[in-house]
């Protein structure tokens, strides 16, 4: 909302510069966002007129011209603009004057010609773009004025109104503010008020859950034509365009006193004027010329007898048919209150927000509505001439006053101050709350205090927050759930980034066509998104890693490890909650980067990122199937599938490549809330005592067929219970594809295996047994030979 | 015999002090100390000595052996410590150090967790709530009307069964409400929605911090001291912290923070919301658990919320927002640990 200070002035007498009042307001609870300044506020610039202009000696584009500023002695300038005569008058910057940017204008020669000053455009006045070259003035401007006067600056302030307060929405409630913060002397025009009668046979209400108050004044007589210069300067400092006297000081008073007014021409309305809600179906043609349909929900004003229909969509926007025109003789001024909620809903349903609608949505009052209609009638008399019906006719009623109670001791304890309840009362009393037996008796204009806290929190802005005195309580406070999940999220963070992994962070919200892809149930879509590619909540971590793979990739990385934590989103299922938090990882590139020894970087394979979920404690893995995986393992958690660990499509792997990059992506995702639950001892288990006795370690070198996973092997060396055998290691592994140290179709595979006993050292023999019967095993159930 | 020791004594030891190296050494001790070396064969000579010569010369044998033994310790000694010197002579210190690649945690995390840090020395616990919220929890139970403008689909995220993308951390007060009674000292970090256009200052999801103190004689002189406390906790006692009234459904007062500190280039910044809880939100709290645990003229609390990805952007320097959820390692790279 725009304030003009030369307004705010009308209603404050202070003595206080700009950015003092803007420091108040902002303290007040009025945050001032900009000030922004029209006009001219440079001294030592007048208007000067040009007597002669002549080619530079040394410059083609420049002229050097005499010009007399007043001063009785012409001064000579050069100058560069083209688009002038002699004999016009233009501004003149003379020496000593500070421009727009803090540019000093001094005498000075240019090109070996001297020059006592700048003739200026407008944009190097700060007003505005403008036309090229130098701005042209008024050929009856007096020489010698200074620009000051002719473009009197007009500081404006942007203000935030908090929809709380429509009194603010109107230059005399924020000069009532202004003025209980100690910020001057508050004017306030006490226009006279006209007696009021009830009359339904002008002024009606049929809706009265959409109008608690509506009044109608005739003003006969009127002469519509262009608003006196005052008024147009008033209503174009906060940004609104002139229309006509009538309709110009309507929207005055509307943003002098927050009242939205609206004027009939009488001429065409018949009968009374009156609130009723639409039939289904009726037509309205709003003063934009706008096309309406509407609904019994929209509240519109309309005549008794009038064959018009719809004349006004109350509160909203007058309509085209009985606007006020050239023509108009007589006008029927209506000031009224009609309902915030029905405004609103009204107002949205026909994509119609006017200045009049939000001031209505956010509340106006029945006594600011009889105010604003006598001030606009005094007004239209002054500036149009013509005669006012001697009473306003009124319908509905002014509600009597509030009375809200304060107990001081709430005031007290709520705030921690210490104020008495005469300094309370006194408080309040800046505000117009006059202290009365049961309370406080509220203005009329703060329909926003109901509550004793509402009344609390004045007591604070005016007692001010800088008065209290700050006090700290600390505690001990049991660690929540959350407080946990927290702390096992974070040390998981810190363990992947000592990994080697970097945290990222993705948009929950993305397209829907790869969430379907990993996603494991299924996606959820927003009803009204911001365009499809943030349509959907995210089912999965990985396609959002894999975009910042790509986005990695492009920018030049060869290596990428990514991990991410985050809320994955899906139709709940069975034992699935909707909302879940999941980790996920995505890898591919190098082991390690380039460095002086000149070791062969080996590239990222699956068993790097197998190794760094293996690490995380209860983690098991089992072979596993994916549309996007054409390698997948399941990954379990205590037994159970937690997640999907595997090697991306070359096809989708294509897709997140891009240039020379070669290699695998890996990618793993999987549910934090296991893994959380698998580690939750505050020290790692692990009881038992400490081996004694030494290890034996025996290797085994076998021929296998090539499809015989290491897996098998393990498990029938591990089967059976083989109390000696406490470890097992895969160490050397090949193929030979010319079938000469392997034959073709088989792989050797070299393993290291560890006795050991807890309470003995181990003979020779009972490993040779123990080691015999393992072989017996393999040779069975992995159809293994022992080579060498 | 005398002078065949003193002559042997001379050759020992220049024979030692001639090695240059361990196997030299070595060949040095078993010419003159082996089993079969000169100076074993030399004692053998004692057998033909008379008795009284026999002590005087095996004395001074003994003394060769001491004297040798000790000549080659001590060569031995200085030829290994030779090596050793010599070991790392050849190596170029100044190469780069070569570790296992470093990764990092995102500098979002690193900002959450210094804010929780903070609080947790204060006594407040994490509380947590869904993305996905009922309109109740996220408007009717924090006092927002029916028409407010924030529920309007241009502004808010909803899904088609009538919930709705939570358009702040502050849902998650009437959870922990709900749930618990007072006292309560909760943060909840968290993310929060908004249908806002993306560009370099906006996201249409963000990062929040939400806290809330609830408990018998909860002031407004409570609420500017944590904020005080966490701030310049969080940025240095220099920072200047300004407190606007401002209006927020679900607290009354209600207050913008501002704030200056070098951290954030000298600037005054506006970095939070809060307020006293509003009555009319411990009134619905209480409906809804069916019970007046929070009662408000037993109890009062205050609440603040706060953006955390702004402070983030003005904490790393960066001037688009996007930034931060691109995950560019050039960036992510600055902050490993």
């Amino acid at each position: 909302m725009k304030i003009s200070l030369s307004w705010l002035r009308d209603h404050l007498r202070t003595d206080k510069p700009a950015s003092e009042i803007a420091r108040i307001l902002t303290d007040a609870g009025l945050e001032v966002g900009a000030v922004e300044s029209n006009g001219v506020s440079t001294a030592k610039v007048v208007a000067a007129r040009i007597l002669e202009s002549v080619q530079h000696p040394n410059a083609d584009r420049l002229s050097v011209c005499k010009v007399d500023d007043g001063s009785g002695t012409p001064r000579q300038i050069v100058c560069g603009a083209k688009n002038y005569k002699v004999g016009d008058k233009v501004p003149l910057a003379q020496p000593g004057a500070v421009m727009p940017g803090d540019f000093k204008i001094k005498v000075g020669k240019l090109r070996g010609v001297e020059s006592e000053g700048m003739m200026c455009s407008s944009k190097e006045l700060g007003l505005g773009e403008g036309a090229d070259g130098l701005l042209i003035l008024d050929p009856a401007t007096t020489i010698g004025t200074p620009l000051t006067e002719l473009f009197p600056a007009e500081e404006v302030f942007e203000i935030e109104i908090t929809p709380n307060r429509p009194d603010w929405l109107g230059h005399l409630g924020v000069a009532r503010e202004a003025a209980a913060f100690g910020c001057g002397e508050l004017i306030s025009p006490a226009p006279s008020l006209p007696s009021t009668k009830e009359d339904a046979s002008i002024a009606a209400i049929a809706a009265h859950d959409a109008s608690s108050f509506y009044s109608i004044r005739r003003i006969e007589g009127v002469k519509v034509a262009p608003s006196p210069e005052w008024l147009r300067k008033r209503l174009e400092s906060v940004g609104l365009r002139p229309i006509n006297n009538i309709v110009d000081i309507t929207n005055f008073v509307m943003f002098e006193t927050g009242q939205p007014l609206h004027a009939f021409d009488a001429g065409t309305v018949a009968g009374a004027l009156g609130v009723r809600m639409a039939a289904e179906g009726e037509k309205f043609t709003a003063l934009d010329g706008s096309e309406h349909q509407l609904t019994p929900c929209d509240p519109v004003i309309a005549d008794s007898k009038g064959a018009q229909g719809v004349l006004a969509l109350a509160g909203i926007t007058g309509g085209k048919a009985s606007g006020v025109s050239d023509g108009t003789t007589s006008i029927l001024l209506e000031s009224a209150v009609f309902t915030p909620g029905i405004i609103r809903r009204a107002a949205r349903a026909h994509g119609l927000s006017t200045d009049s609608s939000y001031r209505f949505e956010r509340g106006v009052d029945a006594a600011g509505a009889l105010a604003a209609s006598a001030r606009a009638t005094a007004l239209i008399l002054e500036v149009t001439g013509g005669n006012a019906s001697s009473e306003l006719a009124v319908a509905g009623s002014l509600p009597a006053p509030r009375v809200v109670t304060l107990r001081g001791d709430r005031v007290r304890s709520l705030l921690g101050i210490d104020l008495d309840d005469a300094g309370i009362a006194a408080l309040l009393a800046k505000l117009g709350l006059r202290q009365v037996t049961d309370g406080f008796e509220i203005p009329a204009w703060r329909n926003d205090l109901t509550r004793e806290v509402d009344l609390i929190e004045e007591v604070a802005r005016l007692h001010g927050i800088g008065n209290i005195t700050s006090r700290l309580h600390a505690g001990a406070a049991l660690s929540s759930e959350a407080d946990r999940s927290y702390d096992f999220a974070l040390s998981l963070r810190r363990r992947l980034a000592g990994a080697g992994f970097h945290e990222a962070r993705s948009g929950t919200l993305t397209g829907s066509r790869d969430q379907e892809a990993f996603s494991t149930g299924g996606v959820i879509a927003v009803r009204n998104p911001m365009g499809e590619e943030h349509s959907t909540l995210r089912g999965s971590l990985i396609p959002g890693l894999l975009d910042s793979v790509a986005r990695n990739l492009r920018h030049g990385a060869e290596s990428v490890r990514l991990f991410e934590i985050g809320r994955v989103y899906q139709t709940p299922e069975k034992n699935k909650a909707e909302e879940r938090l999941r980790l996920g990882l995505v890898m591919t590139g190098r082991v390690h980067g380039e460095n002086w020894r000149g070791e062969p970087a080996r590239p990222l394979d699956l068993f790097d990122l197998k190794g760094v979920l293996s690490r995380f404690g209860a983690v098991t893995f089992r072979a596993a199937s994916h549309a996007r995986l054409p390698l997948a393992l399941e990954i379990l958690i205590s037994g159970k599938p937690a997640g999907l660990l595997g090697i991306l499509s070359p096809a989708d792997a294509r897709e997140v490549m891009v240039g020379g990059h070669q290699g695998q992506i890996l990618v793993a995702e999987l549910d934090l809330a296991p893994l959380e639950k698998s580690s939750t001892a505050v020290v790692s288990k692990g009881t038992a005592a400490l081996p004694k006795f030494p290890s034996v370690r025996r290797d085994l070198a076998l021929l296998l067929d090539a499809a015989v996973p290491y897996a098998v092997v393990e498990e029938s060396a591990l089967a059976a219970k083989e109390e000696l055998l406490t470890g097992i290691i895969p160490f050397d592994i090949f193929s030979d594809p010319k079938g000469e140290k392997v034959p073709l179709g088989k792989k050797s595979l070299a393993v290291a295996l560890t006795f050991q006993h807890a309470d003995r050292t181990l003979t020779t023999e009972e490993v040779n047994d123990a080691l015999a019967r393992i072989v017996t095993r393999l040779r069975e159930s992995a159809g293994a030979e022992i080579r060498g | 015999m005398e002078t065949q020791i003193e002559q042997l004594r001379l050759e020992a030891l220049s024979a030692v002090a001639g090695a240059s190296d361990a196997s030299a050494l070595k060949e040095a001790r078993v010419r003159f100390l082996g089993k079969t070396g000169s100076v074993s064969l030399l004692s053998e000579g004692m057998r033909s000595l008379s008795k009284e010569e026999r002590p005087v010369m095996g004395k001074l044998l003994n003394d060769l052996r001491t004297a040798v033994t000790a000549a080659l310790e001590e060569k031995e000694n200085a030829l290994t410590a030779q090596a050793d010197a010599a070991a790392f002579a050849s190596i170029d210190a100044s190469l780069p150090g070569t570790a296992p690649e470093a990764g990092s945690l995102h500098p979002l995390t690193l900002l959450v967790d210094r804010a929780v840090q903070i609080f947790r020395r204060l006594g407040f616990a994490i509380a947590d709530g869904p993305d996905i919220e009922t309109e109740w929890h996220c408007f009717d139970a924090l006092n927002t009307p029916a028409d407010h403008p924030a529920r309007n689909e241009q502004d808010t995220f909803y899904l088609p069964d009538g919930r709705l993308l939570r358009t702040h951390t502050s849902s998650i007060q009437i959870r922990t409400m709900v749930a618990n009674p007072p006292p309560i000292r909760i943060i909840a970090p968290g993310a929060a929605y908004r249908r806002d256009e993306v560009d370099a200052t906006h996201l249409a999801q963000f990062t929040q911090m939400e806290g809330l103190y609830v408990a018998p004689g909860v002031s407004l002189a409570d609420l500017k001291g944590t904020i005080e406390f966490f701030f310049r906790e969080l940025f240095g006692s220099g920072t200047e912290i300004r407190f606007r009234p401002h209006f927020f459904p679900f607290t009354e007062p209600s207050y913008e923070i501002d704030l200056r500190t070098e951290a954030l280039g000298g600037k005054w910044m506006e970095l939070a919301g809060c307020g006293m809880v509003d009555p009319a939100v411990f009134e619905e709290v209480n409906k809804q658990r069916g019970d007046s645990a929070y009662d408000p003229e037993k109890v009062s609390g205050f609440a603040f919320g706060f953006g955390l990805d702004r402070l983030a952007m003005n904490l790393t320097g960066v001037s688009d927002i996007r930034m931060l959820t691109e995950n560019d390692l050039r960036f992510l790279s600055r902050f490993t640990a």
